[in-house]
């Protein structure tokens, strides 16, 4: 099969967009132009169940300051071509570096990646979105500064910016990225660069320390949106604590979710622990370092008596909590004593931290070192799992009540269930709410399969929405069956606010279902 | 996946905040245009991958064996330099992914029991598995080696039957230029 014809943006002649590359070209330099089939390739690869032939780009702008960006929305208004914006493009499972549609034109920045300042007294950094987390962390390091990144899983290749603006999520305390972003740098549609927050004043120095601002706080309008293109970002960093005990706890029964989540949503609120729990079921426990096949070949969903011998295999509960006390030994103390009563109470949980929980089976030593900020790339593992290089995300919200998790779960093993797939899954307890986190892994390379694993998904939404479940989050496949769940009148909002800031349309065409 | 300091110095992400970093400009200076002088990295560590460096180097090519692959580590050598071998699937994941904007995919391949699929960058792939002599990873090798050193652009995908492998295991292979 041979596909030589050229890809253009949707509605774009031949010749205009052969100008705009020119233009293009005068701007940023032809070696930061690519249109090459061998060189789009690598934004090509996607691993939701979509069509590839649907996330081809016409060609990636890979510009190096926020003054290029700024020069390239102009070309592209003037010609109406459309762009994706990534940063590092690491956004695995929820689009990768994919464009939104064939033909938009990747703007990509991971070139933009200046560390343009880390303040240790104050607990700020101020970066560009091509910036890892890994380079952060080593800056930090070199520097010698007491400070934490909140890194997700697959952390040192990913960003700041990019996962902040997608909301994503990490786990030490400052795990809610959002929360602790704090100012950016935004070119807008029309080629206008403004800062939020205190930005906008002149020599001010509380930019990164005061999210506020005054009139609108509008810095939530350029997260999971198409209203502009973010140049650099404030975020707070967490001082190193004195003291940091990481511990795992085990439970075997399926039911035993909803005591957990019980147990553990005052001691969330209340902040006797901190952090972003995960509550890691035996598949995903597992799957980072084991495959599938060694233990199951079927087809159809893994059934419970394999999973029962990996549970024994490998030293790894049904439920396996992991949380971390931080502040100094003697709070560690207190805090300890706490927990170990909460949840020794039932009998039924098997409380470890030091040797005693990484002589266990499972992920104990790489969420270790993800609870204090420390990068790896462990969870990677999960794409061996099932082999075949499909992976979607279904990640929907709820309370942290134990009452919420029965029903999802079952649900969610239901559905699976039908369409022959596996519940690798995790709960991850914010401070009021809740994240059920579904890794969808399927093989790509099966036609038959990727389609179930669309028709799953597409199930998985419409049913989870049905109970009052919406998703945080969700790859490009699905943006706009998600948009629908959150109904019409949010979606009018969001397309006048779009119809203003970017009459053309030019940002991001159908980023979390906004389009003109 | 563990990342050591030595594996992050060699892919340059210890850097910091130095000046901006492109690793694509960052190497223009040092185009030594490897592929050029034929030397090719290889990367894997079974019988797959030297059977792979046999059949690059029976098209010309001069395979280097660098072990197991750790994709992060790609991203510190030269502009130019091409790169074949088998990988898993986060492999895969990883490698693409950190091409974006900073490499070249030419093949990418996936081997099951029976059969092959390929996917081409560099214009129409020749049957790997019409086979006279020797296995079908040598005869991917010149396949391979074959792409690396063709001028077409277009991309073409393959699905055909061929030689059984001797397991069950699906192997991924590649050929890509940073």
């Amino acid at each position: 099969m041979s596909t030589t014809k050229r890809i253009l943006p949707k509605g774009i002649a031949e010749a205009d967009f052969d100008a705009a590359l020119n233009q293009f070209r005068e701007t940023i330099g032809s070696e930061s132009v690519l249109t090459e089939s061998e060189q789009l390739a690598p934004y090509t690869k996607i691993m939701m169940a979509g069509d590839a032939s649907d996330y081809i780009p016409s060609a990636a702008l890979l510009p190096n300051d926020a003054e290029q960006v700024q020069e390239l929305v102009r070309i592209c208004n003037e010609y109406k071509v459309p762009i994706w914006t990534i940063s590092t493009g690491k956004n695995l499972g929820y689009g990768s570096a994919a464009p939104g549609e064939t033909g938009q034109v990747i703007l990509d920045l991971h070139r933009m990646n200046r560390i343009l300042s880390v303040d240790p007294e104050v607990c700020t950094a101020l970066i560009e979105p091509g910036v890892t987390y890994q380079q952060l962390y080593d800056y930090i390091q070199e520097k010698g500064y007491k400070l934490w990144l909140d890194p997700p899983a697959p952390s040192a290749i990913a960003g700041p910016v990019g996962n902040t603006l997608d909301r994503g999520v990490g786990y030490t305390p400052y795990g809610e990225h959002f929360m602790f972003q704090c100012g950016m740098e935004v070119v807008l549609a029309n080629g206008e660069m403004i800062r939020t927050g205190m930005g906008g004043i002149e020599n001010s120095s509380s930019w990164q320390v005061f999210k506020w601002g005054y009139g609108p706080y509008i810095d939530g309008l350029f997260t999971q949106s198409n209203y502009g293109v973010v140049t650099k970002m404030g975020l707070w960093l967490m001082p190193e604590p004195p003291a940091y005990r990481p511990f795992l706890i085990q439970y075997q029964d399926p039911e035993d979710i909803a005591e957990i989540v019980d147990v553990l949503r005052p001691l969330r609120i209340s902040q006797i622990i901190p952090n972003a729990v995960v509550i890691v079921h035996t598949l995903w426990d597992a799957g980072t370092h084991v495959v599938r096949k060694h233990y199951y070949d079927g087809k159809e969903s893994i059934p419970r008596e394999a999973i029962e011998r990996i549970k024994q295999d490998e030293g790894i509960g049904e439920w396996n909590v992991y949380a971390a006390l931080y502040g100094t030994p003697e709070q560690i103390e207190v805090n300890w004593n706490i927990v170990e009563q909460a949840f020794g109470a039932s009998g039924k949980a098997k409380i470890m931290y030091g040797d005693e929980a990484e002589q266990r089976g499972g992920g104990f030593e790489y969420r270790s070192a993800l609870m204090k900020g420390d990068m790896n790339l462990q969870e990677f593992g999960l794409y061996n799992w099932r082999g075949g290089g499909g992976s979607m995300w279904f990640a929907p919200v709820s309370q942290a009540k134990g009452s919420e998790t029965k029903d999802q779960t079952e649900l969610a093993q239901k559905i699976l269930g039908k369409y022959g797939f596996d519940y690798v899954a995790e709960y991850i307890v914010g401070w009021r709410d809740m994240h059920h986190v579904i890794d969808l892994l399927y093989n790509r390379e099966d036609p038959e399969e990727t389609q179930r694993a669309h028709d799953c998904f597409a199930e998985l939404i419409d049913e989870f929405a049905k109970r009052g479940y919406g998703l945080y989050r969700t790859n490009t496949e699905f943006m706009e069956q998600v948009a629908g769940t959150f109904g019409e009148p949010l979606r009018n909002v969001h397309t006048a606010l779009k119809n203003a800031l970017d009459p053309n349309g030019i940002l991001s065409p159908g980023k979390s279902g906004i389009r003109q | 996946m563990k990342l050591t300091r030595r594996a992050l110095l060699k892919n340059s992400l210890l850097l910091g905040a130095t000046a901006p970093l492109s690793i694509g400009s960052a190497f223009a200076a040092n185009q030594a245009n490897v592929s050029q002088q034929g030397q090719i990295n290889l990367y894997g560590s079974n019988k797959s991958t030297t059977e792979l460096g046999l059949g690059l180097r029976q098209l010309g090519l001069k395979p280097r064996y660098e072990g197991r692959l750790n994709p992060l580590a790609l991203s510190a050598l030269p502009s130019g330099t091409l790169a074949a071998g088998f990988t898993d699937e986060s492999g895969i994941v990883l490698l693409t992914s950190l091409l974006a904007g900073r490499g070249r995919i030419l093949a990418l391949g996936r081997h099951e029991s029976n059969q092959h699929h390929l996917l081409s960058h560099r214009g129409p792939i020749v049957e790997p598995t019409t086979i006279e002599t020797g296995s079908w990873q040598a005869s991917l090798g010149r396949e391979y080696a074959r792409l690396a050193l063709a001028s077409a652009r277009d991309r073409h995908a393959r699905h055909f039957l061929g030689t059984p492998t001797t397991t069950n295991v699906s192997e991924l292979s590649f050929l890509v230029q940073l």
